[in-house]
C-alpha cells in the first residue's frame, strides 16, 4: 500500500515522538511512579479524574477504569484530585519510592446545606489534552435534564453538543459532522452495540440508572477505536456501590426502573442489575378492548420493551481485577388482526463482556476483554395452518488486549490488538404448512474477520507543546475477499498562555460493515452487511482545528473547531431495491462520495450553582452518487445534501441548583430545517382492467430532485425541576415539560388529495404538515434506598 | 399492511395519545412552493388476446396544479404487430366513462379497429408522438400464461357473523427465471361485471426464491358463506413487475417518513407509463 502524504508527515512526528527528542530529558533526577484508582465513595470508578500536583503544574486524568500514575521527582508535594460533581481531595506525599495511592470522593449534593465544589480542574483538562472534538457526559448530568415522556437518555443528551445531529423529532439517532447514523461505534464496556435504539429510535437501549458516563469522539479518534466513520459513543456501565446495597428505581410516564446493587465480599468487588420496561401495551390493549365493538376501530398494535443489565467486578488481588458485564434488551410489537392475521415482531441486543485489569506495574497495564454482541430480529405471522417466519442477525465475537505503559511524565504510550469474527445472518426465511404442502426456507449468511493493531504515544513534547500519535493496522476478510488499511491518527495542542491553547487533528477511518437499509430512520429490520464482492470498505478522512479559551478564572472553556471531512465508497442503495433475502444483495448497491464541513463554537460551565453550555454550529454536508450499475444514481448524479443536513444548530442548556433539595434546568434547540424529498410532479394510472374503479386514481408522485424542499427551522424549549424529598435526600420528583411553548415543529410533509364531497372526486391537493409531540409533561417519581 | 405501514400507525398512534396533552391539531395546511416542472407524456397500455387494442396517453402534470386529467389531442398512436404490421390507433377518447363510476370500464384516449390476435412469444412495438416533439417507444413480449391449479378455502372455528373463510390459490411457477405474477381475487358473479370492479385481494410478487415451486398464494378469514370468488393470474415479466413496485414506493413515500422516495421505473422510453401484453388465466369458486 502507498502511504499518502499526511499518513508519511503523521509518521514523522510519531518516529519523533518515540525517539529522538527523549535523549534530552535524561536529567539526572530521581524520580519515582505513584499510581492507583480514583472512585467515587460509593466504589465507583472516576473516568476523567483529575490528579494534579498543582505546585509542579502537571498531572494526569484517570483512563476509562478511574486508573491514573503519575511520574514525579522523588521529595514532598501536595496531589489535588478533582472530578466534576465530587468534593476535591488534597493529599500530601513523601513521594520515596513507587508509590501505590487510591482515593475515593465524596459526592457533593449529598447533604442539605451542601457547599458546591468551585473550580475549573475538568475544564482545564479540556484545555490542556490533546484530543479534540470529544464530549463527557456523566449521567448525573443527564439525569437532570428535562426529557421526553421522562426517560432519561443520553443519546439524546448527546444530541444537544455542537456537531451533533438528530435524525428526526423526538429520535436517538446520531449524525456527527455529516456522518450517517450508521457510522457510529457505539460500545457498552467495550462491546458492540449494532442497534442503540428501541421504538424505531425514539429512546436508546441505555437505561441511565445502569450508566457511568459516556464520552464521544467526533474527531480526532484514538488509535484504539476503529471500524466505523464517524464517530464513536463510549458508554461505560455502572460498577455497583462497593460499600451498600442499595435499590434505586423510578416509575415513570411510560416506564419503570429497578436497580439493585452492592458490595461483593465487601471490599473486594461490586455488583449491579437494573432492568426497565414500557408499559404502552397495558394501555393500548385496554383501549382496543374498550373499543372491539366498534366497526370502524382498527386495534392499536401491541408494543413494549425492555432491557437488563448487569455488571460485577471482583478484585482478585493488588494487581488483578475482572468484570463481567451483560446487556438483554428487547422490543416487541404484536398484532393481531379481526382477519386472522397475526404477526409478532421483536428485534434487540444481546451483549457480554469479560474484562481482565492486570497491572504489571505502576507503569504498565493490560486491560484483556473477550465479549459477544448479537443483535437480530424476527417477524412471524400464522393463519391457521401456515406460519412465515423473517429474520436478519449480525453475531460479533470478539477479543481485545490493550497496553498501557507510561515511562515518564511525557509519554503515555498504548497499544493493542483486536479481533472479531461477524456473523451475517443477512437475511432468513421460512414458510411452512401443517399439511407439507409448504416447506421453504431461505438463508443468505456470511462470515468475516476483522483485525486491528494499533499503537499510540500522546507525548508532551514541552510544557506548550504536546503530541498524540497513532496508527491503526486494520483487515477485514469475508470469504474470499480480504481488505486492508493503513489508519494514522495525530493531534497535537500547543498553549499559547496558560489559559489558550490551539489544537489540531487529522484521522483516517475504515468501516468494513454497512447497514443496508433504504429508509431515513433507524429501523429494526435494518440489515448489517460485510465488504465483499463488490462493497468495498468506507473511507473518510477529518481534519479539524480549534483554539480553547479558559475565561472568567477558569470557570468557563469556550472552544471554537473547524472541520472538514470528506468520504468515498459512501453506499446507498437502488430506487426499488430487494433487500430481503437477497443471495445477490451486494448488486443493489450503489457507491458515491462525501463531503462536510462546518465550524462549532462551545462555551460551556461545569461548576458552581450554575452549569451548562452553548453551543453553535455552521455546516455544511453533501454527497454525490453518480449514474451507475444501471441507475441514475441519486439525484441525477448531481450533487446533494442528506436529510441530515443542518445549516445552523444552536443548543442552550442550563443546569440551576436553586438549594439542596431543587434543581432547575433548560434546554433550547434550534436547528436549520431539516430536508426532505418531495414529488414536484405527478401522473395518473388506471392500471389493467379489473383493477380500483373509477378515472379518479391515487397520483403518481413523480420525485426528480433528493432532498430538495427545507421544512421550517426546528426548535424547541424544554424545561425541567428536580425536587428532592425525604431527610436523606434519597428520593425526588422529576418534572419534564417537552417542548414547553408547544411549537409545531415539522415532522414531516405530504400532500393530500381535496376531494368534493358532493362528487367524490379529487379537486386539487394541499401540502400538510405533520407534527409529532405537542407540550409533553411528565412526570418521574426516583429512589434510593 | 407492510411492516413500515404499521410501524408508522403506532407512531402515529403514539403521537395521537401524546396529543391529548397538546389539545390541537398535529396536522396543518401548508404552503409549498414547489419548483418548475416540465411534462412528460404518460402512456398506459395493456394489450389483451382478443380485445382491441386502446390505450391512454396523458401528460404528468406539476403536482399541486389542478386535478383535471390533461390529455394531449396532438398524438399520434402506432402499433406494430409480430408480423411487422404498423396499426395506428386513432384518438377517440371515450369521455363517457368518466361519469361512469359503477361500471369499471377503463377510459382510453386512443383505440384501434381490430380485436387482437397475441400468442406467447409474440412481440409487439409501440410508439407514441406528439407535435411538440416528444416520443415515447416501448416493446413487450407476451408470456404464456401460468394455470392455476386450484382454489380452496377453509373457514375459522367460530360462529356466526365471526364465522369467515381464508381463500388459497395453488399454482405452479415454471422453471424459467424471472417469472412475475399479479393475482386478483374478485368478489361477485363475473357475469354481473364483478370482474371489472375493484379486487379484494391485488398482490404481486416474484419467482425470485421459489423458482419452478409450488406458489399458494392465502387471504386472511375474510369471505362468507356464498361469496363466488374469481381469481386472476396475470403472468408478469420482470418489468411489469417493477414499474408496479416502483409506482407503489413512490406513492407510499407521500405521507410516510420512514420511506426513501423511488424513482418511477417505466417500461417505455422518452416517457412514462406502461406498456404490456396480459396473459393471464382465471378460475372461480364459491365458498359453501
Amino acid at each position: 500500500m502507498v502511504l499518502s502524504s499526511a499518513a508519511r508527515c503523521y509518521l514523522f512526528v510519531l518516529l519523533l515522538s518515540f525517539g529522538g527528542p527523549r535523549v534530552a530529558w535524561a536529567q539526572e533526577v530521581v524520580r519515582f511512579t505513584i499510581n492507583g484508582t480514583v472512585r467515587g465513595a460509593r466504589g465507583e470508578t472516576l473516568p476523567g479524574a483529575s490528579v494534579a500536583v498543582p505546585a509542579l503544574g502537571t498531572g494526569t486524568a484517570a483512563d476509562s477504569l478511574g486508573r491514573y500514575s503519575l511520574n514525579l521527582p522523588a521529595g514532598r508535594h501536595q496531589l489535588l484530585v478533582a472530578f466534576v460533581g465530587y468534593q476535591q481531595v488534597t493529599r500530601d506525599i513523601n513521594l520515596t519510592r513507587n508509590q501505590r495511592l487510591s482515593f475515593a470522593l465524596e459526592e457533593s449534593g449529598n447533604e442539605l446545606g451542601e457547599v458546591v465544589v468551585e473550580g475549573s480542574v475538568s475544564l482545564e483538562q479540556k484545555l490542556k489534552t490533546t484530543q479534540m472534538g470529544v464530549e463527557h457526559l456523566s449521567i448525573r448530568e443527564a439525569k437532570l435534564l428535562p426529557a421526553l415522556f421522562g426517560e432519561v437518555d443520553i443519546l439524546k443528551t448527546l444530541q444537544l453538543k455542537p456537531g451533533v445531529q438528530s435524525g428526526g423529532e423526538g429520535t436517538s439517532g446520531l449524525f456527527v459532522r455529516g456522518g450517517s447514523s450508521d457510522q457510529n461505534l457505539v460500545l457498552i464496556d467495550n462491546a458492540l452495540v449494532y442497534n442503540p435504539n428501541h421504538l424505531f429510535g425514539l429512546f436508546s437501549v441505555f437505561n441511565s440508572d445502569a450508566v457511568q458516563s459516556v464520552d464521544l469522539y467526533k474527531s480526532g479518534f484514538p488509535a484504539q477505536f476503529g471500524g466505523r466513520l464517524s464517530s464513536v459513543v463510549d458508554v461505560k456501565m455502572r460498577e455497583g456501590d462497593r460499600q451498600h446495597y442499595v435499590a434505586t428505581g423510578g416509575v415513570g410516564l411510560i416506564s419503570s426502573r429497578l436497580t439493585y446493587e452492592g458490595p461483593i465480599n465487601k471490599g473486594k468487588g461490586s455488583f449491579i442489575v437494573s432492568g426497565r420496561r414500557t408499559y404502552f401495551d397495558i394501555f393500548t390493549r385496554a383501549l382496543n378492548e374498550a373499543n372491539k365493538n366498534k366497526e370502524d376501530y382498527s386495534p392499536i398494535p401491541d408494543y413494549y420493551f425492555y432491557d437488563f443489565n448487569a455488571k460485577a467486578n471482583y478484585t482478585l488481588g493488588e494487581k488483578d481485577q475482572i468484570f463481567l458485564t451483560g446487556y438483554l434488551g428487547r422490543d416487541t410489537f404484536g398484532f393481531n388482526s379481526p382477519g386472522g392475521f397475526n404477526f409478532d415482531f421483536s428485534w434487540g441486543n444481546t451483549i457480554g463482556t469479560l474484562r481482565w485489569n492486570h497491572t504489571f506495574s505502576p507503569k504498565l497495564f493490560v486491560n484483556t476483554s473477550v465479549s459477544v454482541s448479537d443483535y437480530k430480529y424476527n417477524l412471524t405471522n400464522r393463519l391457521d395452518q401456515f406460519s412465515f417466519g423473517l429474520g436478519s442477525s449480525i453475531t460479533d465475537y470478539s477479543a481485545r488486549t490493550d497496553f498501557e505503559y507510561t515511562p515518564d511524565d511525557r509519554h503515555v504510550l498504548k497499544a493493542g490488538a483486536q479481533l472479531t469474527q461477524h456473523r451475517f445472518g443477512v437475511g432468513r426465511l421460512e414458510a411452512n404448512s401443517g399439511d407439507g404442502r409448504i416447506n421453504f426456507g431461505s438463508d443468505v449468511s456470511y462470515t468475516g474477520t476483522d483485525a486491528a493493531l494499533y499503537a499510540s504515544d500522546n507525548y508532551k513534547a514541552s510544557d506548550k507543546l504536546q503530541l498524540e500519535g497513532g496508527l491503526r493496522l486494520t483487515g477485514f476478510r469475508s470469504g474470499s475477499d480480504q481488505y486492508g488499511g493503513l489508519e494514522p491518527r495525530a493531534s497535537a495542542r500547543y498553549s499559547l498562555s496558560e489559559r489558550t491553547s490551539l489544537k489540531a487533528s487529522y484521522a483516517l477511518m475504515y468501516q468494513y460493515v454497512h447497514l443496508v437499509t433504504n429508509s431515513g430512520a433507524s429501523l429494526p429490520t435494518d440489515i448489517w452487511y460485510p465488504s465483499r464482492l463488490s462493497v468495498k470498505p468506507q473511507r473518510s478522512q477529518q481534519t479539524s482545528a480549534g483554539v480553547s479559551f479558559l475565561l472568567g478564572r477558569g470557570k468557563y472553556l469556550l472552544t471554537n473547531e473547524a472541520y472538514y471531512k470528506w468520504g468515498q465508497n459512501q453506499v446507498d442503495f437502488r430506487d426499488g431495491a430487494q433487500l430481503f433475502v437477497n443471495p445477490e444483495l451486494d448488486s443493489e448497491f450503489i457507491f458515491g462520495k462525501s463531503w462536510s464541513y462546518g465550524n462549532e463554537v462551545y462555551l460551556e460551565k461545569k461548576t458552581g450553582k450554575t452549569t451548562g453550555w452553548i453551543g453553535y454550529t455552521l455546516a455544511w454536508s453533501w454527497r454525490n452518487f453518480q449514474p451507475q450499475r444501471g441507475t441514475n444514481g441519486v439525484n441525477n448524479g448531481e450533487d446533494f445534501h442528506p436529510n441530515y443536513d443542518r445549516r445552523h444548530n444552536l443548543t442552550v442548556v442550563a443546569l440551576h441548583q436553586l438549594n439542596a433539595r431543587i434543581n432547575l434546568t433548560a434546554s433550547f434547540i434550534y436547528t436549520s430545517g431539516s430536508l426532505t424529498t418531495l414529488p414536484l410532479g405527478r401522473f395518473g394510472l388506471q392500471d389493467i382492467p379489473g383493477s380500483r374503479t373509477g378515472i379518479d386514481p391515487r397520483p403518481v408522485p413523480i420525485y426528480p430532485n433528493r432532498n430538495s424542499y427545507q421544512l421550517i427551522p426546528y426548535h424547541r424549549l424544554d424545561l425541567g425541576v428536580v425536587y428532592k424529598i425525604g431527610s436523606r435526600l434519597n428520593q425526588d420528583l422529576t418534572l419534564s415539560i417537552y417542548n414547553a411553548y408547544n411549537r409545531r415543529n415539522a415532522y414531516f410533509v405530504f400532500f393530500e388529495a381535496v376531494r368534493d364531497e358532493t362528487t367524490d372526486r379529487t379537486t386539487g391537493f394541499q401540502a400538510k404538515q405533520v407534527s409529532l409531540f405537542p407540550i409533553i409533561p411528565s412526570l418521574t417519581y426516583n429512589f434510593r434506598f | 399492511m407492510s411492516i413500515r405501514s404499521k410501524i408508522v400507525g403506532w407512531v402515529v398512534a403514539v403521537s395521537a395519545g401524546a396529543a391529548l396533552a397538546g389539545c390541537d391539531s398535529l396536522e396543518n395546511n401548508i404552503d409549498v412552493p414547489l419548483p418548475s416542472y416540465s411534462s412528460e407524456l404518460v402512456v398506459e397500455c395493456y394489450l389483451e388476446p382478443g380485445k382491441v387494442p386502446s390505450l391512454t396517453v396523458t401528460t404528468t402534470v406539476p403536482y399541486l396544479s389542478p386535478a383535471l386529467p390533461q390529455l394531449p389531442d396532438d398524438v399520434t398512436v402506432n402499433l406494430t404487430l409480430p408480423d411487422g404490421t404498423i396499426v395506428p390507433l386513432a384518438f377517440k377518447p371515450n369521455y363517457e366513462v368518466l361519469l361512469d363510476t359503477v361500471s369499471g370500464i377503463k377510459f382510453h384516449t386512443h383505440i384501434g379497429r381490430d380485436a387482437l390476435v397475441a400468442r406467447p412469444g409474440d412481440v409487439f412495438k409501440l410508439e407514441v408522438t406528439d407535435s411538440k416533439g416528444h416520443r415515447v417507444t416501448g416493446t413487450t413480449t407476451m408470456l404464456p400464461p401460468v394455470p392455476i391449479d386450484s382454489l380452496e378455502y377453509k373457514f375459522n372455528d367460530k360462529t356466526g357473523v365471526e364465522r369467515e373463510a381464508y381463500f388459497l390459490t395453488n399454482f405452479r411457477d415454471p422453471p424459467t427465471l424471472n417469472d412475475c405474477y399479479r393475482l386478483q381475487l374478485h368478489q361477485g358473479d363475473p357475469a354481473k361485471g364483478a370482474l371489472r370492479r375493484e379486487p379484494e385481494v391485488d398482490n404481486s410478487f416474484e419467482d425470485r426464491l421459489l423458482n419452478g415451486k409450488p406458489f399458494v398464494v392465502g387471504t386472511s378469514y375474510r369471505f362468507d358463506t356464498g361469496d363466488t370468488i374469481t381469481a386472476t393470474l396475470y403472468h408478469t415479466d420482470a418489468a411489469f413487475y417493477r414499474f408496479r413496485e416502483s409506482v407503489r414506493d413512490a406513492r407510499n413515500a407521500n405521507g410516510n417518513p420512514f420511506a426513501q422516495p423511488s424513482a418511477i421505473y417505466s417500461t417505455v422510453q422518452g416517457g412514462v407509463g406502461i406498456f404490456s401484453v396480459l396473459s393471464y388465466t382465471r378460475a372461480t369458486k364459491i365458498v359453501l
